[in-house]
Protein backbone atom coordinates (compact mmCIF):
# COMPACT_ATOMS: atom_id res chain seq x y z
CA UNK A 1 0.00 0.00 0.00
CA UNK A 2 2.47 2.25 1.01
CA UNK A 3 4.85 1.77 -2.66
CA UNK A 4 1.55 2.35 -4.39
CA UNK A 5 1.36 5.27 -2.61
CA UNK A 6 4.91 6.25 -3.77
CA UNK A 7 4.50 5.36 -7.00
CA UNK A 8 1.44 7.32 -7.48
CA UNK A 9 3.54 10.40 -5.48
CA UNK A 10 6.32 9.75 -8.44
CA UNK A 11 4.15 9.82 -11.45
CA UNK A 12 2.27 12.85 -10.10
CA UNK A 13 5.66 14.49 -9.90
CA UNK A 14 6.67 13.57 -13.36
CA UNK A 15 3.30 14.39 -14.84
CA UNK A 16 4.18 17.62 -13.48
CA UNK A 17 7.72 18.07 -14.26
CA UNK A 18 6.86 17.11 -17.60
CA UNK A 19 4.30 19.36 -18.03
CA UNK A 20 6.59 22.26 -17.15
CA UNK A 21 9.49 21.46 -19.60
CA UNK A 22 6.75 21.42 -22.28
CA UNK A 23 6.07 24.79 -21.22
CA UNK A 24 2.83 23.81 -20.82
CA UNK A 25 0.45 27.47 -20.14
CA UNK A 26 -1.29 26.30 -16.37
CA UNK A 27 -2.05 29.87 -15.45
CA UNK A 28 -1.59 30.46 -11.63
CA UNK A 29 -4.56 29.94 -9.09
CA UNK A 30 -4.81 33.56 -8.14
CA UNK A 31 -5.97 34.64 -11.64
CA UNK A 32 -8.96 35.71 -12.42
CA UNK A 33 -11.81 33.29 -14.73
CA UNK A 34 -10.51 34.27 -18.26
CA UNK A 35 -12.88 34.86 -21.17
CA UNK A 36 -11.24 31.88 -23.37
CA UNK A 37 -10.44 28.94 -22.76
CA UNK A 38 -6.85 28.41 -23.19
CA UNK A 39 -4.92 25.77 -25.40
CA UNK A 40 -3.18 22.98 -24.20
CA UNK A 41 0.26 23.68 -24.95
CA UNK A 42 1.93 25.79 -27.46
CA UNK A 43 3.56 22.64 -29.62
CA UNK A 44 -0.01 20.62 -29.45
CA UNK A 45 -0.37 19.33 -33.00
CA UNK A 46 -3.76 21.44 -33.01
CA UNK A 47 -4.82 24.69 -34.72
CA UNK A 48 -2.40 26.17 -32.43
CA UNK A 49 0.66 25.09 -34.86
CA UNK A 50 -1.54 26.12 -37.61
CA UNK A 51 -1.87 29.62 -36.13
CA UNK A 52 1.87 29.67 -35.64
CA UNK A 53 2.52 29.05 -39.05
CA UNK A 54 -0.31 31.58 -40.25
CA UNK A 55 1.13 34.22 -37.97
CA UNK A 56 4.50 34.41 -38.79
CA UNK A 57 3.97 33.97 -42.82
CA UNK A 58 4.09 36.80 -45.04
CA UNK A 59 0.88 35.30 -47.17
CA UNK A 60 -1.27 37.58 -44.92
CA UNK A 61 -0.14 41.21 -46.92
CA UNK A 62 -1.23 42.38 -50.06
CA UNK A 63 2.13 42.38 -51.49
CA UNK A 64 3.58 39.38 -49.28
CA UNK A 65 5.75 41.22 -47.48
CA UNK A 66 4.57 41.73 -44.15
CA UNK A 67 3.53 39.33 -41.64
CA UNK A 68 1.45 39.54 -38.06
CA UNK A 69 4.84 38.75 -36.63
CA UNK A 70 6.60 42.08 -38.43
CA UNK A 71 4.64 44.10 -35.79
CA UNK A 72 4.35 41.49 -32.66
CA UNK A 73 7.53 40.11 -32.54
CA UNK A 74 8.14 37.05 -30.02
CA UNK A 75 11.19 38.56 -28.51
CA UNK A 76 9.66 41.86 -27.56
CA UNK A 77 6.24 40.25 -26.04
CA UNK A 78 5.07 40.42 -29.54
CA UNK A 79 4.94 44.08 -29.43
CA UNK A 80 7.38 45.87 -32.09
CA UNK A 81 10.12 47.49 -30.16
CA UNK A 82 11.41 50.88 -31.51
CA UNK A 83 8.65 52.00 -33.73
CA UNK A 84 6.11 54.31 -32.03
CA UNK A 85 3.18 53.92 -34.99
CA UNK A 86 2.25 50.78 -36.60
CA UNK A 87 4.04 49.68 -39.66
CA UNK A 88 2.43 48.22 -43.03
CA UNK A 89 2.67 47.45 -46.36
CA UNK A 90 4.54 49.68 -48.94
CA UNK A 91 6.02 51.08 -45.85
CA UNK A 92 3.10 52.59 -44.47
CA UNK A 93 2.57 54.17 -41.01
CA UNK A 94 -0.27 53.27 -38.88
CA UNK A 95 -2.14 55.58 -36.02
CA UNK A 96 -1.56 53.58 -32.95
CA UNK A 97 0.88 51.78 -31.02
CA UNK A 98 1.61 47.43 -31.94
CA UNK A 99 0.17 46.56 -28.62
CA UNK A 100 2.01 43.73 -26.58
CA UNK A 101 0.36 40.75 -27.15
CA UNK A 102 0.12 38.36 -23.74
CA UNK A 103 -2.48 36.65 -21.66
CA UNK A 104 -5.26 37.87 -24.66
CA UNK A 105 -7.78 34.74 -22.75
CA UNK A 106 -8.39 37.48 -20.06
CA UNK A 107 -9.52 40.47 -22.14
CA UNK A 108 -12.80 41.26 -22.86
CA UNK A 109 -11.95 43.15 -26.02
CA UNK A 110 -8.96 44.44 -28.06
CA UNK A 111 -7.40 47.31 -29.80
CA UNK A 112 -6.52 50.22 -27.95
CA UNK A 113 -10.40 51.03 -28.13
CA UNK A 114 -12.05 48.32 -28.03
CA UNK A 115 -13.05 47.90 -31.46
CA UNK A 116 -12.77 44.11 -31.36
CA UNK A 117 -15.06 42.17 -29.15
CA UNK A 118 -14.13 39.07 -29.96
CA UNK A 119 -10.16 37.63 -30.81
CA UNK A 120 -11.76 35.10 -33.42
CA UNK A 121 -12.71 38.55 -35.29
CA UNK A 122 -9.52 40.47 -34.51
CA UNK A 123 -7.01 39.66 -37.19
CA UNK A 124 -9.34 41.04 -39.87
CA UNK A 125 -8.77 44.25 -38.74
CA UNK A 126 -4.98 44.45 -39.73
CA UNK A 127 -5.95 41.88 -42.77
CA UNK A 128 -7.93 44.60 -44.64
CA UNK A 129 -6.41 47.50 -43.45
CA UNK A 130 -4.25 49.77 -46.33
CA UNK A 131 -2.24 50.79 -43.83
CA UNK A 132 -1.31 47.16 -42.41
CA UNK A 133 -1.89 43.89 -44.40
CA UNK A 134 -3.85 45.88 -47.14
CA UNK A 135 -5.32 42.19 -48.46
CA UNK A 136 -8.63 40.73 -47.45
CA UNK A 137 -10.40 37.48 -46.40
CA UNK A 138 -11.01 36.38 -50.17
CA UNK A 139 -7.81 37.23 -51.33
CA UNK A 140 -5.95 35.46 -48.16
CA UNK A 141 -8.04 32.71 -49.27
CA UNK A 142 -7.75 32.16 -52.46
CA UNK A 143 -3.72 32.07 -52.26
CA UNK A 144 -4.09 29.90 -48.95
CA UNK A 145 -6.62 27.51 -50.78
CA UNK A 146 -3.76 27.62 -54.29
CA UNK A 147 -0.91 26.60 -51.52
CA UNK A 148 -0.04 22.56 -51.33
CA UNK A 149 1.88 23.54 -48.34
CA UNK A 150 -1.19 25.03 -46.65
CA UNK A 151 -3.82 22.12 -48.02
CA UNK A 152 -1.77 19.85 -46.33
CA UNK A 153 -1.19 21.83 -42.89
CA UNK A 154 -5.45 22.23 -43.02
CA UNK A 155 -5.81 18.50 -43.66
CA UNK A 156 -3.32 17.87 -40.76
CA UNK A 157 -5.01 20.29 -38.50
CA UNK A 158 -8.90 19.43 -39.09
CA UNK A 159 -8.46 16.22 -41.07
CA UNK A 160 -9.81 17.59 -44.13
CA UNK A 161 -8.46 20.74 -46.40
CA UNK A 162 -11.36 23.09 -46.33
CA UNK A 163 -9.98 26.31 -46.04
CA UNK A 164 -12.43 29.18 -44.65
CA UNK A 165 -12.60 32.20 -42.73
CA UNK A 166 -13.61 30.65 -39.52
CA UNK A 167 -10.54 28.46 -39.40
CA UNK A 168 -7.88 30.39 -40.68
CA UNK A 169 -8.86 32.89 -37.93
CA UNK A 170 -9.21 30.79 -35.21
CA UNK A 171 -6.27 29.47 -35.87
CA UNK A 172 -4.85 32.85 -35.44
CA UNK A 173 -6.55 32.68 -32.71
CA UNK A 174 -5.12 29.52 -31.14
CA UNK A 175 -1.99 30.28 -31.16
CA UNK A 176 -2.24 33.63 -29.51
CA UNK A 177 -4.71 32.58 -26.27
CA UNK A 178 -1.13 30.08 -26.31
CA UNK A 179 0.69 33.71 -25.52
CA UNK A 180 0.38 32.67 -21.42
CA UNK A 181 2.82 34.91 -19.54
CA UNK A 182 2.60 34.14 -15.20
CA UNK A 183 6.39 33.41 -15.18
CA UNK A 184 7.77 36.12 -13.78
CA UNK A 185 9.51 36.96 -10.50
CA UNK A 186 6.07 38.93 -9.62
CA UNK A 187 4.59 35.42 -10.02
CA UNK A 188 6.97 33.60 -8.30
CA UNK A 189 6.99 36.00 -5.36
CA UNK A 190 2.96 35.50 -5.46
CA UNK A 191 3.48 31.59 -5.66
CA UNK A 192 5.97 31.72 -2.28
CA UNK A 193 9.10 30.58 -4.05
CA UNK A 194 11.08 33.88 -4.08
CA UNK A 195 11.54 36.83 -2.11
CA UNK A 196 11.53 40.45 -3.16
CA UNK A 197 14.60 42.49 -2.47
CA UNK A 198 13.25 45.61 -0.16
CA UNK A 199 13.90 48.00 -2.95
CA UNK A 200 11.51 45.83 -5.26
CA UNK A 201 9.38 45.66 -1.79
CA UNK A 202 9.65 49.65 -1.68
CA UNK A 203 8.68 49.74 -5.32
CA UNK A 204 5.25 47.67 -4.83
CA UNK A 205 4.55 48.98 -2.21
CA UNK A 206 4.46 52.69 -3.97
CA UNK A 207 3.11 50.49 -7.15
CA UNK A 208 -0.26 49.61 -4.65
CA UNK A 209 -0.70 53.22 -3.71
CA UNK A 210 -0.62 55.22 -6.81
CA UNK A 211 -0.87 52.83 -9.89
CA UNK A 212 -2.62 49.57 -9.13
CA UNK A 213 -6.16 51.52 -9.44
CA UNK A 214 -5.81 51.40 -13.31
CA UNK A 215 -2.95 48.60 -13.26
CA UNK A 216 -4.85 46.20 -11.20
CA UNK A 217 -2.71 42.92 -9.74
CA UNK A 218 -2.59 40.26 -11.15
CA UNK A 219 -3.31 41.20 -14.82
CA UNK A 220 -1.72 44.70 -14.58
CA UNK A 221 -4.87 46.31 -15.80
CA UNK A 222 -8.11 46.50 -15.15
CA UNK A 223 -9.17 45.98 -18.68
CA UNK A 224 -10.81 49.10 -18.74
CA UNK A 225 -10.74 52.93 -20.97
CA UNK A 226 -8.82 55.38 -18.94
CA UNK A 227 -7.79 58.67 -20.20
CA UNK A 228 -4.39 59.15 -18.48
CA UNK A 229 -4.01 62.84 -19.42
CA UNK A 230 -2.02 62.69 -22.58
CA UNK A 231 -1.44 66.18 -24.69
CA UNK A 232 -3.06 65.39 -27.36
CA UNK A 233 -1.18 64.81 -30.91
CA UNK A 234 -2.77 67.48 -32.99
CA UNK A 235 -1.24 65.44 -36.28
CA UNK A 236 -3.26 61.97 -35.63
CA UNK A 237 -6.18 63.37 -33.13
CA UNK A 238 -6.74 60.46 -32.23
CA UNK A 239 -9.77 60.21 -29.94
CA UNK A 240 -9.64 56.45 -28.66
CA UNK A 241 -12.53 54.67 -27.39
CA UNK A 242 -14.72 57.32 -28.77
CA UNK A 243 -14.01 56.40 -32.14
CA UNK A 244 -15.98 53.25 -31.20
CA UNK A 245 -18.88 53.60 -28.70
CA UNK A 246 -19.58 57.57 -30.12
CA UNK A 247 -20.22 58.76 -26.15
CA UNK A 248 -18.79 62.03 -25.67
CA UNK A 249 -17.32 60.59 -21.86
CA UNK A 250 -14.93 58.12 -23.78
CA UNK A 251 -12.84 60.70 -25.88
CA UNK A 252 -9.25 60.19 -25.45
CA UNK A 253 -9.55 57.32 -23.44
CA UNK A 254 -7.56 53.82 -24.50
CA UNK A 255 -7.65 50.55 -23.51
CA UNK A 256 -5.42 50.32 -19.58
CA UNK A 257 -1.99 48.01 -21.08
CA UNK A 258 -1.00 45.59 -19.38
CA UNK A 259 2.66 46.70 -17.04
CA UNK A 260 3.98 43.28 -17.67
CA UNK A 261 6.71 42.57 -20.11
CA UNK A 262 6.92 45.86 -19.89
CA UNK A 263 11.11 46.19 -20.55
CA UNK A 264 10.50 44.46 -24.08
CA UNK A 265 7.70 46.35 -24.98
CA UNK A 266 8.44 50.21 -25.53
CA UNK A 267 7.80 52.44 -26.56
CA UNK A 268 5.09 53.11 -24.85
CA UNK A 269 1.33 54.75 -24.58
CA UNK A 270 -1.54 54.21 -27.58
CA UNK A 271 1.27 56.36 -29.90
CA UNK A 272 4.09 55.13 -28.17
CA UNK A 273 4.83 58.54 -27.82
CA UNK A 274 7.48 57.44 -24.65
CA UNK A 275 10.66 55.00 -25.11
CA UNK A 276 11.66 55.31 -21.87
CA UNK A 277 9.98 54.06 -18.57
CA UNK A 278 11.30 57.67 -16.69
CA UNK A 279 9.49 59.20 -19.73
CA UNK A 280 6.17 57.71 -18.12
CA UNK A 281 6.79 58.19 -14.65
CA UNK A 282 7.71 62.18 -15.42
CA UNK A 283 4.35 62.23 -17.65
CA UNK A 284 2.43 60.86 -14.45
CA UNK A 285 4.34 63.15 -12.26
CA UNK A 286 3.90 66.39 -13.92
CA UNK A 287 0.02 66.48 -15.43
CA UNK A 288 1.43 68.30 -18.46
CA UNK A 289 -1.68 70.11 -20.19
CA UNK A 290 -1.02 71.12 -24.04
CA UNK A 291 -3.57 74.49 -24.54
CA UNK A 292 -6.43 73.02 -23.16
CA UNK A 293 -7.82 71.46 -19.91
CA UNK A 294 -9.97 68.28 -20.12
CA UNK A 295 -11.43 65.82 -17.43
CA UNK A 296 -9.47 63.21 -17.44
CA UNK A 297 -9.10 59.55 -14.99
CA UNK A 298 -6.04 61.01 -13.40
CA UNK A 299 -6.66 61.65 -9.61
CA UNK A 300 -3.38 64.02 -8.92
CA UNK A 301 0.04 64.17 -10.29
CA UNK A 302 1.96 61.19 -8.83
CA UNK A 303 4.78 62.75 -7.01
CA UNK A 304 7.72 60.66 -6.60
CA UNK A 305 11.41 61.10 -5.10
CA UNK A 306 14.26 60.17 -7.42
CA UNK A 307 14.74 57.24 -4.94
CA UNK A 308 11.27 56.28 -5.07
CA UNK A 309 11.09 56.17 -8.70
CA UNK A 310 13.89 53.87 -8.82
CA UNK A 311 12.24 51.57 -6.15
CA UNK A 312 8.99 51.68 -8.44
CA UNK A 313 10.70 50.69 -11.36
CA UNK A 314 12.95 48.02 -9.31
CA UNK A 315 9.68 46.27 -8.66
CA UNK A 316 7.99 46.77 -12.28
CA UNK A 317 11.02 45.11 -13.53
CA UNK A 318 10.14 41.79 -11.92
CA UNK A 319 6.89 41.87 -14.00
CA UNK A 320 9.24 40.95 -16.75
CA UNK A 321 9.00 36.97 -17.97
CA UNK A 322 12.08 36.17 -19.86
CA UNK A 323 10.98 32.54 -19.93
CA UNK A 324 8.02 33.74 -22.15
CA UNK A 325 9.68 36.56 -24.34
CA UNK A 326 11.99 33.82 -25.16
CA UNK A 327 10.08 30.75 -25.18
CA UNK A 328 11.41 29.28 -28.94
CA UNK A 329 7.80 27.68 -29.04
CA UNK A 330 6.34 30.80 -30.04
CA UNK A 331 9.41 32.03 -32.70
CA UNK A 332 9.60 31.93 -36.37
CA UNK A 333 8.58 27.90 -36.99
CA UNK A 334 10.93 25.73 -38.97
CA UNK A 335 8.13 24.53 -40.73
CA UNK A 336 7.83 27.81 -43.15
CA UNK A 337 11.77 28.05 -42.68
CA UNK A 338 11.53 25.32 -45.06
CA UNK A 339 8.48 25.71 -46.83
CA UNK A 340 10.04 29.53 -48.16
CA UNK A 341 13.54 27.79 -48.64
CA UNK A 342 11.54 25.73 -51.52
CA UNK A 343 10.07 28.58 -53.10
CA UNK B 1 -51.48 51.41 -62.04
CA UNK B 2 -49.66 53.33 -59.12
CA UNK B 3 -50.25 50.00 -57.24
CA UNK B 4 -48.87 47.52 -59.26
CA UNK B 5 -45.38 50.00 -60.03
CA UNK B 6 -44.99 49.50 -56.10
CA UNK B 7 -44.75 45.82 -56.35
CA UNK B 8 -42.84 45.69 -59.11
CA UNK B 9 -40.14 48.18 -58.31
CA UNK B 10 -40.48 49.40 -54.90
CA UNK B 11 -41.80 46.32 -53.11
CA UNK B 12 -39.81 42.94 -51.70
CA UNK B 13 -41.92 39.95 -51.49
CA UNK B 14 -41.88 36.95 -49.82
CA UNK B 15 -43.81 34.24 -51.07
CA UNK B 16 -44.72 31.68 -48.81
CA UNK B 17 -45.32 27.83 -49.43
CA UNK B 18 -45.65 24.69 -47.45
CA UNK B 19 -42.27 24.39 -47.08
CA UNK B 20 -40.62 27.92 -47.92
CA UNK B 21 -40.69 30.75 -47.31
CA UNK B 22 -39.13 32.59 -51.06
CA UNK B 23 -37.71 36.60 -50.62
CA UNK B 24 -38.17 38.35 -53.64
CA UNK B 25 -37.99 42.02 -55.19
CA UNK B 26 -41.68 42.05 -56.22
CA UNK B 27 -44.34 38.93 -56.75
CA UNK B 28 -42.25 38.03 -59.98
CA UNK B 29 -39.29 36.59 -58.29
CA UNK B 30 -36.72 37.37 -61.21
CA UNK B 31 -36.95 41.13 -60.56
CA UNK B 32 -33.81 42.17 -58.79
CA UNK B 33 -30.98 44.69 -58.31
CA UNK B 34 -29.72 46.90 -59.60
CA UNK B 35 -32.77 48.73 -60.14
CA UNK B 36 -34.24 51.71 -60.89
CA UNK B 37 -36.55 52.81 -58.67
CA UNK B 38 -37.39 56.66 -60.37
CA UNK B 39 -36.04 59.33 -62.41
CA UNK B 40 -33.65 60.43 -59.32
CA UNK B 41 -32.99 56.91 -57.41
CA UNK B 42 -31.38 53.25 -58.39
CA UNK B 43 -30.64 51.17 -55.96
CA UNK B 44 -27.02 48.75 -57.06
CA UNK B 45 -27.00 46.66 -53.34
CA UNK B 46 -29.79 45.10 -51.15
CA UNK B 47 -28.95 42.43 -48.97
CA UNK B 48 -29.93 41.90 -45.40
CA UNK B 49 -29.60 39.20 -42.60
CA UNK B 50 -32.97 37.29 -41.57
CA UNK B 51 -32.27 34.75 -38.06
CA UNK B 52 -34.27 32.79 -36.06
CA UNK B 53 -37.38 32.68 -38.62
CA UNK B 54 -40.61 30.94 -37.24
CA UNK B 55 -44.42 30.66 -37.74
CA UNK B 56 -46.28 30.77 -34.68
CA UNK B 57 -49.63 29.70 -33.79
CA UNK B 58 -51.30 29.49 -30.51
CA UNK B 59 -48.36 30.13 -28.35
CA UNK B 60 -46.16 27.22 -30.30
CA UNK B 61 -44.24 27.01 -33.10
CA UNK B 62 -45.77 25.39 -36.11
CA UNK B 63 -43.03 26.33 -38.24
CA UNK B 64 -40.04 27.26 -38.27
CA UNK B 65 -36.81 27.90 -40.62
CA UNK B 66 -34.20 25.08 -40.78
CA UNK B 67 -30.99 27.53 -40.31
CA UNK B 68 -30.52 30.14 -37.94
CA UNK B 69 -29.45 32.22 -40.39
CA UNK B 70 -29.90 33.82 -43.79
CA UNK B 71 -28.46 36.08 -46.00
CA UNK B 72 -30.83 38.03 -48.54
CA UNK B 73 -29.38 39.57 -51.21
CA UNK B 74 -31.47 40.61 -54.37
CA UNK B 75 -28.24 40.65 -56.27
CA UNK B 76 -29.41 39.14 -59.61
CA UNK B 77 -26.78 36.62 -59.52
CA UNK B 78 -28.08 35.40 -55.80
CA UNK B 79 -31.72 35.34 -56.06
CA UNK B 80 -31.85 31.63 -55.62
CA UNK B 81 -30.40 31.74 -52.26
CA UNK B 82 -33.15 33.69 -51.03
CA UNK B 83 -35.60 30.23 -50.55
CA UNK B 84 -35.88 30.05 -46.47
CA UNK B 85 -36.69 26.40 -46.00
CA UNK B 86 -38.89 25.29 -43.50
CA UNK B 87 -38.47 21.74 -41.46
CA UNK B 88 -41.07 21.74 -38.58
CA UNK B 89 -45.12 21.60 -39.38
CA UNK B 90 -46.63 20.60 -42.95
CA UNK B 91 -49.17 23.26 -43.65
CA UNK B 92 -49.02 27.00 -42.90
CA UNK B 93 -52.46 28.38 -41.35
CA UNK B 94 -52.89 30.97 -39.61
CA UNK B 95 -50.49 32.35 -37.07
CA UNK B 96 -47.44 35.20 -36.70
CA UNK B 97 -44.30 35.27 -38.79
CA UNK B 98 -41.55 36.05 -36.48
CA UNK B 99 -38.32 36.71 -37.71
CA UNK B 100 -35.21 38.77 -36.27
CA UNK B 101 -34.28 41.60 -39.02
CA UNK B 102 -30.69 41.26 -38.75
CA UNK B 103 -27.98 38.94 -36.95
CA UNK B 104 -29.66 37.92 -33.77
CA UNK B 105 -27.28 39.83 -30.88
CA UNK B 106 -26.56 36.45 -28.90
CA UNK B 107 -24.52 35.23 -32.40
CA UNK B 108 -22.98 38.36 -32.74
CA UNK B 109 -21.58 38.17 -29.23
CA UNK B 110 -19.41 35.38 -30.71
CA UNK B 111 -16.81 34.98 -33.01
CA UNK B 112 -16.37 34.49 -36.80
CA UNK B 113 -19.32 32.18 -37.93
CA UNK B 114 -19.65 30.09 -41.27
CA UNK B 115 -21.84 29.91 -44.21
CA UNK B 116 -24.33 33.25 -44.79
CA UNK B 117 -21.84 34.25 -41.68
CA UNK B 118 -18.82 33.98 -43.40
CA UNK B 119 -17.11 37.43 -43.54
CA UNK B 120 -16.34 37.30 -47.22
CA UNK B 121 -19.85 37.34 -48.13
CA UNK B 122 -19.15 41.43 -47.40
CA UNK B 123 -21.04 41.56 -43.95
CA UNK B 124 -18.82 41.75 -41.73
CA UNK B 125 -16.87 45.37 -40.66
CA UNK B 126 -13.49 44.69 -40.14
CA UNK B 127 -11.57 48.06 -38.26
CA UNK B 128 -14.80 47.67 -35.99
CA UNK B 129 -16.00 43.61 -35.04
CA UNK B 130 -19.93 43.19 -35.84
CA UNK B 131 -21.85 41.77 -38.76
CA UNK B 132 -23.33 44.49 -41.06
CA UNK B 133 -27.28 43.89 -40.99
CA UNK B 134 -28.89 45.35 -43.69
CA UNK B 135 -27.15 46.87 -46.64
CA UNK B 136 -28.07 49.71 -49.15
CA UNK B 137 -26.75 50.98 -51.60
CA UNK B 138 -26.90 52.86 -54.55
CA UNK B 139 -26.86 56.67 -56.44
CA UNK B 140 -29.77 59.48 -55.97
CA UNK B 141 -29.83 63.23 -57.07
CA UNK B 142 -30.34 63.80 -53.43
CA UNK B 143 -26.71 62.45 -52.14
CA UNK B 144 -23.82 65.49 -52.33
CA UNK B 145 -21.29 62.83 -52.64
CA UNK B 146 -18.73 61.50 -55.66
CA UNK B 147 -20.67 60.21 -57.89
CA UNK B 148 -24.04 60.66 -56.07
CA UNK B 149 -23.84 57.44 -53.96
CA UNK B 150 -25.33 56.73 -51.22
CA UNK B 151 -23.89 53.69 -48.77
CA UNK B 152 -25.88 52.45 -45.77
CA UNK B 153 -24.34 49.54 -44.04
CA UNK B 154 -26.23 49.43 -40.73
CA UNK B 155 -25.44 47.17 -38.30
CA UNK B 156 -24.20 47.13 -34.22
CA UNK B 157 -25.65 44.87 -31.42
CA UNK B 158 -24.32 46.58 -28.56
CA UNK B 159 -26.33 49.08 -26.08
CA UNK B 160 -27.14 52.10 -27.17
CA UNK B 161 -26.84 51.35 -30.59
CA UNK B 162 -28.37 48.03 -31.03
CA UNK B 163 -30.15 47.39 -34.63
CA UNK B 164 -32.12 44.57 -34.96
CA UNK B 165 -34.88 44.17 -35.36
CA UNK B 166 -37.91 41.79 -33.94
CA UNK B 167 -40.67 41.53 -36.76
CA UNK B 168 -44.13 40.31 -36.22
CA UNK B 169 -46.90 39.69 -39.53
CA UNK B 170 -50.08 38.26 -38.50
CA UNK B 171 -50.81 35.49 -41.57
CA UNK B 172 -54.15 34.55 -42.43
CA UNK B 173 -53.70 31.69 -44.95
CA UNK B 174 -51.30 28.91 -46.32
CA UNK B 175 -50.39 31.42 -49.51
CA UNK B 176 -49.22 34.75 -48.19
CA UNK B 177 -46.69 37.39 -49.17
CA UNK B 178 -44.83 39.42 -46.77
CA UNK B 179 -43.83 43.11 -48.95
CA UNK B 180 -41.17 44.63 -48.16
CA UNK B 181 -41.77 48.42 -49.10
CA UNK B 182 -38.33 49.54 -50.74
CA UNK B 183 -39.69 52.78 -51.92
CA UNK B 184 -41.13 53.46 -48.83
CA UNK B 185 -38.14 52.93 -47.05
CA UNK B 186 -36.60 55.61 -49.69
CA UNK B 187 -38.95 57.95 -48.81
CA UNK B 188 -38.49 57.86 -45.41
CA UNK B 189 -34.12 58.39 -45.75
CA UNK B 190 -33.22 62.00 -46.00
CA UNK B 191 -30.12 61.12 -48.48
CA UNK B 192 -29.18 65.00 -48.76
CA UNK B 193 -27.90 64.09 -45.20
CA UNK B 194 -28.11 60.42 -44.35
CA UNK B 195 -26.36 58.60 -47.44
CA UNK B 196 -22.93 57.50 -45.81
CA UNK B 197 -23.41 55.28 -42.73
CA UNK B 198 -21.14 52.82 -41.85
CA UNK B 199 -20.35 52.28 -38.21
CA UNK B 200 -23.25 51.58 -35.35
CA UNK B 201 -24.73 54.39 -33.92
CA UNK B 202 -27.83 56.92 -33.95
CA UNK B 203 -28.76 57.08 -37.81
CA UNK B 204 -27.83 53.23 -38.01
CA UNK B 205 -30.49 52.46 -35.29
CA UNK B 206 -33.01 54.72 -36.61
CA UNK B 207 -32.29 53.35 -40.29
CA UNK B 208 -33.49 50.10 -38.84
CA UNK B 209 -36.32 51.30 -37.41
CA UNK B 210 -37.59 52.78 -40.01
CA UNK B 211 -36.58 49.43 -42.44
CA UNK B 212 -38.61 47.09 -39.98
CA UNK B 213 -41.57 49.63 -40.44
CA UNK B 214 -40.97 48.39 -44.07
CA UNK B 215 -42.54 45.00 -43.79
CA UNK B 216 -46.13 43.97 -44.30
CA UNK B 217 -48.13 41.39 -44.91
CA UNK B 218 -50.39 40.87 -48.09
Amino acid sequence: MQSKKVLLFFVLFFLVAFAVKKGSPEPPSYLPTPYYSLPVSPESNDTVALGRLLFYDNILSGNNEVSCASCHNSYNAFAHTDHALSHGIFDSIGTRNAPALFNLAWKKNFMWDGATHHLDAQALAPLHDPKEMGSSMEELLSKLQASTFYQNEFFNTYQDSLINSRRVLQALASFELSFVSFQSKYDAVKEGDAGFTDQEDSGYKLFDQHCSKCHKEPLFTNGEFMDNNLPVDSSLDDKGRFLVSKQTEDRYKFKVPSLRNLSYTYPYMHDGRFTKLNDVLAHYSSHEQSGFYRKHDLEKPILLSFNERADLIAFLLTLNDPRFVFNPLYSFPDKLKKELTKI
Amino acid sequence: MRAILLVLFGAVSITFTRAQLNFCLATDCSVSVPMRLNSEDSVSTLRFYISNVRIMHGGKIVWSAEKEHYLIDFNQDQLENNNVIGYKGSGLKEGVLKFILGVDDNTSTKGIGEGPLDPIRGMYWTWQSGYINFKLEGTSNQCPTKKNKFQLHLGGFQEPYRTTQNIELKISGEEEAVVFNLKKLMTTINLKEDHTVMSPGEKAVYLMQNAKSCFYAK
